[in-house]
């Protein structure tokens, strides 16, 4: 072989998929605990009701969804909570109704302690393409922590993946050379 | 199908590793982010616009890292380069935002993003095609001469005229044999990175061809070089979509898990060729790109009414894909023939390398 030894590159790929495990282990363990969405939808970044956009995907005009408003810790299904800009986000919520969307109508309204939604998702576009825009994700801040906390896994799992596969053909005794840049063959 | 909660939808794994094999093996070979390619794709599996373009862009940032680690061991990266490219590319990169930003007050920016996109990869493709075909027909010209041929042939005048600017300090990068004032190097930063920020792509498919036919770098260290690059920019873009809540990690994950196996068998794949044929592949990566985006500016202009223009556009990006891989795929593997002396078309010798030994 070139390089280094192949017991070498043996512990350089048992350590390096180790430590792959470990962090693509991260990544699993805080999604499966919650612990990522509630990074993500953190606070409210505008004036409006707190919800859970998924809980009413289906809803039409003829067939609209109403959200019971109240002071709730945890949104399960078809609940929405007050909230104003900067307030913590209750458990389960990934997206807040605007308090303009509400006035407008269009789209939901205020009826009595409860908003009835008629047009969960519209199509949209971006970059040419169309996508389907709900209210799921609108105007939620997420926790800057979260964003160092991304690029700091991200650049730590292509580390321990690259090293892992250099480690791997390392010990299978492919040889990788530098290339001769300058000269012919 | 798996639900992703951040993103809100569900959608196939297998589709996005495979997305991530696709891109990672025309990344690590050209030396791009593919976000051209991506972000359409991830539009088309269900993902809304803004967290196709962020999760595109923190796949790009780790995707860099591993192509960087491979293209460091096959002796690809000049880190003089590399790194006094960087602070350029970063301050262009925040002018190219703060441009585009501009250009969304006055209400146009996906017409000029899309035209802008359209001028400067047919300008780019142009030139690559025009002066890697010469560079091929002298190649073979010497091969049938019996003339040894070395790993790179570029017939470009250009890289004369920027490395004798004598404005001081002077850079020699040894890597890449290259001496040249640093001005340049941080000028060609700045355009490349402003150009990427404001049409929002990682600018690897500009950034390789400055290096080649503005610095004079060969283009195996210009892929590896621009890696580095898309390691920084990429990185930083993460951060950027991050922070805006645009990241959905559980899709970056399964996108780098296919990315792995593309960026290696991509990186390995330019010990087999030489430089020409890389520039043709990413020719021709350009050219499918600007008929995908002139087709969506046909489709934004006709005032999204001419669904069938968008469809193409889609069809056109995910074929690219397959297209691009298929030829680098089937390059090397005429290599492997033409090492072992079997028959290979006529246009293989000059761009593959004869030898086992790099």
């Amino acid at each position: 072989m070139a390089g280094p030894s192949k017991l070498r590159a043996r512990i350089k790929f048992v350590f390096w998929t180790a430590m792959s495990v470990i962090c693509v282990g991260i990544v699993v363990r805080s999604h499966v605990t919650g612990q990522m969405a509630s990074w993500y939808y953190y606070t409210a970044a505008l004036d409006g009701y707190a919800v859970n956009a998924k809980a009413f995907m289906h809803a039409t005009a003829e067939s609209p969804a109403f959200l019971e408003i109240g002071p709730f810790s945890r949104l399960d299904g078809l609940q929405a909570v007050r909230v104003g800009k900067g307030d913590r986000l209750p458990a389960n919520a990934n997206g807040i109704i605007p308090v303009e969307v509400l006035e407008a109508g269009k789209r939901a309204s205020l009826v009595g302690d409860q908003i009835r939604v008629t047009i969960p998702w519209q199509m949209q576009e971006a970059k040419g393409f169309k996508y389907k825009d709900s209210f799921m994700h609108k105007g939620i801040q997420t926790n800057p922590w979260a964003a160092v906390w991304n690029v700091v896994m991200v650049i730590a799992i292509g580390l321990s993946l690259g090293f892992m596969a250099e480690g791997l053909t390392d010990a299978l005794g492919m040889r990788f050379e530098k290339i001769s840049h300058f000269q012919g063959h | 199908m798996f639900t992703f909660p951040i993103a809100g939808i569900d959608a196939p794994i297998l589709l996005l590793v495979l997305v991530g094999l696709t891109v990672g093996i025309v990344g690590g070979f050209i030396g791009v982010g593919g976000g051209y390619m991506v972000t359409p794709a991830l539009i088309v599996f269900g993902f809304p616009g803004y967290m196709a373009s962020g999760i595109d862009m923190t796949h790009i940032a780790g995707k860099g890292v591993v192509s960087t680690i491979r293209h460091r061991q096959l002796g690809n990266i000049d880190w003089t380069l590399a790194l006094s490219m960087v602070a350029g590319t970063m301050l262009g990169v925040e002018l190219g935002v703060r441009l585009l930003v501009y250009f969304k007050t006055l209400g146009i920016s996906t017409v000029v993003l899309l035209i802008t996109s359209v001028v400067v990869m047919f300008v780019l493709f142009l030139y690559t095609q025009i002066e890697t075909r010469r560079a091929h027909i002298k190649l073979k010209e010497m091969s049938r001469d019996g003339v040894e041929m070395g790993r790179e042939l570029q017939t470009s005048n250009l890289p004369r005229f920027f490395q004798n600017i004598p404005l001081a300090p002077i850079m020699r990068c040894r890597t890449a044999r290259v001496v040249v004032s640093m001005w340049v190097v941080v000028a060609v930063g700045v355009v490349t990175g402003a150009l990427a920020g404001f049409l929002g792509v990682g600018g690897g498919f500009i950034r390789v061809p400055a290096l080649v036919y503005l610095v004079g770098a060969s283009t195996h260290i210009a892929v590896g070089t621009d890696l580095v690059e898309i390691v920084f920019s990429g990185g930083y873009g993460a951060l950027r979509h991050s922070m805006e809540g645009h990241v959905d990690m559980v899709a970056v994950l399964f996108m780098i898990s296919g990315a792995m196996l593309g960026a290696q068998l991509g990186s390995i794949a330019t010990s087999f060729v030489r430089g020409p044929a890389i520039r043709y592949i990413l020719s021709y990566s350009l050219v499918l790109a600007t008929c995908g985006a002139v087709l969506r500016l046909l489709y934004v202009l006709t005032g999204q009414s001419v669904e069938i223009l968008s469809l193409f556009a889609v069809m056109l990006t995910l074929g690219e894909m397959i297209f691009l891989c298929l030829f680098i795929l089937s390059l090397v593997m005429f290599a492997q023939r033409h090492r072992k002396g079997k028959w290979v078309p006529d246009w293989v010798p000059p761009l593959v390398m004869a030898q086992k030994r790099s």
